[in-house]
């Protein structure tokens, strides 16, 4: 069925569809839509599962984490101050192998206090465990928490699914929502191997040696390894169910392009309109998309990088002393890249401010007339 | 899910294995001690009545185990449950939060619902049992006994009476006291190996002498003779004393008073009589020299006379009586004036010169005090019209014959510490030392059941100190209001001699119980065990055990911080 929907109905839609049991929040702007959305449904019926209306996000995480341990799927929705109060739980969630699901609305960080788009929020939990996607619109923001469930399901480790404030929490756009008997087919009932069992009493958490901590990390980092390889069998298993694939990065007009813009979520969107208007002027330019940070699809941004002269990242978000996030991460991935390109930063919709066509074609531009490499970021301010 | 490189490990932190073998215990320098108190309700009662715990199994609905708290400190719960004027409301530490416990009325709920059987109540095995003799079977009389059975003594009983049961019995009217209540009571008391003799008469059937054949003598004669009031016409027909009036009426005699009767006195016996005149269809009214505020009788009792129609003249006091033609009685009244404060603490009443009026009625009735027939007792054993006992001699005395405030719970209070005083005296223990270890708080209760701990081996624990009100935890209490017994209708009532307090429902009775705050006592409310962060506490209500693993308790206070009735004190340990 085709909707016009907000990104996070949208998202809700996808939790309904995923047939949730368990869904544990707190609201905050901009992503109480969803839980408004779900708790609408729960009154109604139409959800099956349970709202559990905790007292702070901390708590919401920690009965998901319970909750997934008992052997069914959960989910939480949070943005911003929410998200950073979740934080030790986080580490908790991906220590206990819980796959939690979690929509994350990119919304700045206070201080000063604000709603506005930045991804500052879940790019700062970056090193907790959770395999993290970026999405461009509803639609993807829809199709990746399904994704997401049957990749964190496979892997025993929890997802954040992230989509911006308002440009897309908000706005409003025609989403195909699935139907349930294809999400059904698409994904299967939850099947833990390690949930609690009352004739089996165990204790979570227990203190361990050394040894015995960093034994638990290394499996989990090759868990997350694994990931990529996953995310990309389940993307195709995707497109066949639904007709809709995203990979973990998507090239746009790549083959021949000397330069390439990279971005995240929805300021690709823009740049798909500015690339092709670029093209079209005859320079030899792309687009690359990432959409899977974590793990981040390194081999992947390689193969697609391979032979570029000059990239520039644009970055919704700020690491304050050292640049970009997205163009850090990029950086590190392409270290051992033969002829590697020259990288540059650029800092673009912090805080909400608009990426349009223009600030993109500028940024565009300014790549292709650099010729020594410059390390600092390069804020774009609007003229 | 099973790591590809540790095939058969799973990923997810999870232990098997028990944490117990770290003994967190040893980290802390406190441990939580449970440290009982006496509530001020079980303080104020005369009997020490152990009312939180009683309370504490009614609320349960175990009306059986709380008959059986009761009866290990006081034989009468029927009998206290309907005419005790309940100190214990009073103090209770509730009534400063928002109203008292109906303490009263749950006591009556727990004796009227356990009635219909009797609960097997045991002495103690006593290898060097005595004879004691007790002589009348008033509350002082039976309460003794019933002590001394306990402990294991013969006890025989001596009656002057055809029943036994003393003002219990041929006092207080039905309406107040149904007698099939006092019955159930005394059948029990007598289910313990007690003897009695009823219808003699120590002084003529017995002489005071043949009583040393006992080990010991305990005197309750109480007090039977009427008061008078030393004015002409005190002789006439249709002048009658109170006490004689009631017993009358308990003994069944067909009693007929005329249209309008005067109650003389301000007291128990005044009302009763003034409630029991009403019912016989006279107008009644109550004629005191002092004022309402000095009236001796329980308030309740006033309240409810006055409900039922008794008409009160203050400040008169008769001075002549005169039969009239018509065969009613002019009764003269001289009109009085407070002064003074007397050796009671009660301002005198002295007449007002000159002043006085009369009134005319068909019966007069005098309730103005009881006195001690002394005829056969030993004249050193007399003073002040009381008897008064030798404190080293083996013959002990009790009840409204000695000097003593004339309740129904005082008496039996005197009742079970002389059993103790005997019992003590018998095994040449030093009473006082004893006493000041059984006492409850320090308003002259004692514990039967402390005495008995300690009386194998002739040693016992300090007592429990008073918990009072700013040492509850009242967050944790609801404000609710205090349940009261219904009563009869005032039609209902004066058509006969039918109890006048119904009672209390089963679900009334439970929810009075359950607003008991417990204080000085643990009712397993849990929260020790809620809130315990290291989940250590065991509770186990069915055996009232208590159980803190200290191996694994690190000491942090937060169950003494959240027992709503503070008994979890940390103690340091070194």
């Amino acid at each position: 069925m085709r909707d016009f929907l907000t990104g996070n109905h949208a998202v809700a839609h996808a939790v309904r569809l995923c047939r949730t049991p368990l869904i544990a929040a707190y609201p905050i702007t901009p992503q109480t839509a969803i839980y408004e959305k779900l708790s609408e449904w729960e009154t109604s019926g139409k959800l099956k599962g349970i709202m559990m209306r905790t007292e702070s996000e901390h708590s919401a995480m920690a009965s998901c984490i319970a909750a997934s341990l008992t052997g069914v799927r959960t989910f939480t929705a949070t943005s911003s101050q929410g998200i950073a109060l979740m934080h030790e739980m986080l580490h908790f969630a991906a220590g206990c192998r819980a796959p939690v699901v979690m929509a994350n609305v990119n919304r700045l960080l206070a201080a000063p206090w604000g709603f506005w788009a930045d991804q500052l929020d879940s790019l700062s939990q970056r090193d907790t465990g959770w395999i993290q996607f970026y999405c461009e619109n509803g639609q993807e923001a829809l199709d990746s928490v399904i994704q997401a469930y049957k990749i964190a399901e496979q892997v025993y480790l929890p997802a954040m699914v992230s989509l911006e404030a308002f440009f897309v929490s908000h706005f409003m756009e025609p989403v195909d929502i699935p139907e349930q008997e294809q999400v059904d087919r698409f994904l299967p009932p939850l099947d833990l191997p390690h949930k609690f069992d009352i004739d089996k009493p165990g204790f979570l958490v227990p203190v361990v040696s050394s040894e015995l901590y960093r034994k638990y990390k290394h499996m989990a980092q090759i868990s997350m390894d694994s990931v990529k390889e996953i995310a990309v069998r389940v993307d195709q298993e995707f497109k066949k169910e639904f007709g809709r694939g995203y990979g973990i990065i998507e090239p746009v007009m790549l083959e021949d392009a000397e330069i390439v813009i990279v971005t995240a979520g929805s300021i690709t969107s823009t740049a798909r309109m500015v690339i092709r208007d670029l093209r079209k002027q005859g320079h030899k330019i792309g687009l690359l998309k990432i959409r899977l940070f974590r793990p981040f699809p390194r081999e992947a941004v390689q193969q697609a990088l391979r032979g570029k002269k000059k990239i520039g990242v644009i970055d919704r978000n700020i690491s304050l002393g050292s640049g970009g996030i997205f163009c850090q991460e990029l950086r590190a991935a392409l270290i051992h890249s033969p002829d590697r390109p020259l990288t540059y930063s650029y800092i673009a919709g912090v805080g909400g401010t608009d990426v349009t066509p223009e600030v993109i074609q500028k940024i565009a531009l300014e790549v292709m007339n650099r010729v020594d490499p410059f390390d600092q970021p390069i804020w774009v301010m609007e003229e | 899910m099973k790591n590809p490189d540790h095939a058969n490990e799973f990923v997810i932190p999870i232990s098997y294995g028990s944490t117990e073998v770290i003994e967190t215990g040893k980290w802390g320098f406190q441990k939580p001690q449970t440290v009982f108190m006496t509530a001020p309700c079980q303080e104020t009662c005369p009997a020490g009545n152990p009312i939180p715990q009683f309370l504490y199994f009614a609320t349960q609905g175990k009306y059986d185990e709380a008959l059986r708290t009761l009866l290990r400190e006081n034989p009468f719960p029927g009998v206290c449950g309907r005419v005790c004027f309940h100190p214990c409301e009073i103090d209770c530490n509730r009534s400063q939060y928002d109203e008292s416990v109906s303490i009263k009325a749950v006591e009556r709920y727990v004796f009227d619902a356990t009635s219909d059987h009797l609960p097997d109540i045991l002495p103690i095995t006593n290898t060097d049992s005595k004879q004691v003799a007790v002589v009348g079977s008033g509350p002082a009389g039976l309460s003794c006994a019933y002590f001394l059975a306990l402990l294991g003594h013969k006890v025989t009983i001596i009656e002057a009476q055809k029943e036994p049961g003393g003002v219990m019995r041929w006092g207080i009217p039905q309406y107040r006291l149904p007698k099939s209540v006092l019955k159930k009571e005394i059948q029990r008391i007598f289910n313990l190996p007690i003897e009695i003799k009823t219808g003699i008469k120590v002084g003529e059937d017995l002489s005071f002498d043949e009583l040393t054949r006992f080990d010991v003598v305990f005197l309750s004669p109480g007090a039977g003779l009427n008061a008078s009031l030393f004015i002409d016409g005190e002789d006439l027909k249709r002048v009658r004393k109170g006490g004689d009036f009631l017993e009358r009426l308990n003994s069944k005699e067909k009693v007929i008073l005329g249209k309008e009767t005067i109650v003389i006195g301000g007291g128990n016996t005044a009302m009763d009589v003034a409630r029991s005149a009403l019912r016989l269809g006279s107008k009644v009214t109550v004629a005191y020299r002092r004022t309402r505020a000095q009236m001796l009788a329980i308030p309740d009792e006033i309240v409810e006379a006055e409900e039922e129609g008794a008409r009160f003249e203050f400040l008169i006091q008769p001075v002549k009586i005169n039969l009239l033609k018509n065969k009613r009685l002019a009764v003269k009244f001289q009109r009085m004036r407070l002064s003074d404060l007397d050796q009671s603490g009660r301002p005198k009443a002295i007449p007002v010169k000159g002043k006085f009026f009369t009134l005319e009625a068909d019966h007069l009735i005098t309730a103005v005090g009881e006195q001690v027939d002394l005829s056969w007792i030993p004249q050193e054993l007399i003073k002040n019209g009381l008897i008064n006992v030798d404190s080293s001699s083996m013959i002990f005395a009790g009840g409204d014959a000695v000097d003593q405030p004339r309740t129904i719970v005082t008496a039996i209070s005197v009742g079970k510490k002389a059993a103790i005083s005997i019992d003590l005296r018998l095994r040449g223990e030093s009473l006082d030392k004893v006493f000041s270890k059984i006492k409850v708080g320090n308003k002259g209760s004692v514990s039967m059941e402390s005495y008995l701990s300690g009386r194998d081996e002739g040693k016992w624990p300090e007592p429990k100190g008073v918990i009072l009100y700013d040492r509850i935890n009242t967050l944790y209490f609801e404000a609710s209001k205090k349940i009261n017994m219904r009563k009869l209708g005032f039609d209902q009532r004066l058509r006969g001699f039918s109890e006048v307090s119904c009672g209390l429902s089963s679900e009334e009775a439970s929810l009075s119980a359950s607003r008991c705050f417990s204080c000085g006592t643990c009712n397993y409310c849990y929260n020790c065990y809620f809130f315990c962060p290291e989940g250590v506490i065991s509770l186990d209500p069915l055996h009232q055990t208590k159980y803190v693993d200290f191996d694994h308790c690190k000491g942090c206070g937060t169950c003494a911080k959240s027992c709503p009735r503070n008994v979890v004190e940390m103690k340091e340990v070194s």
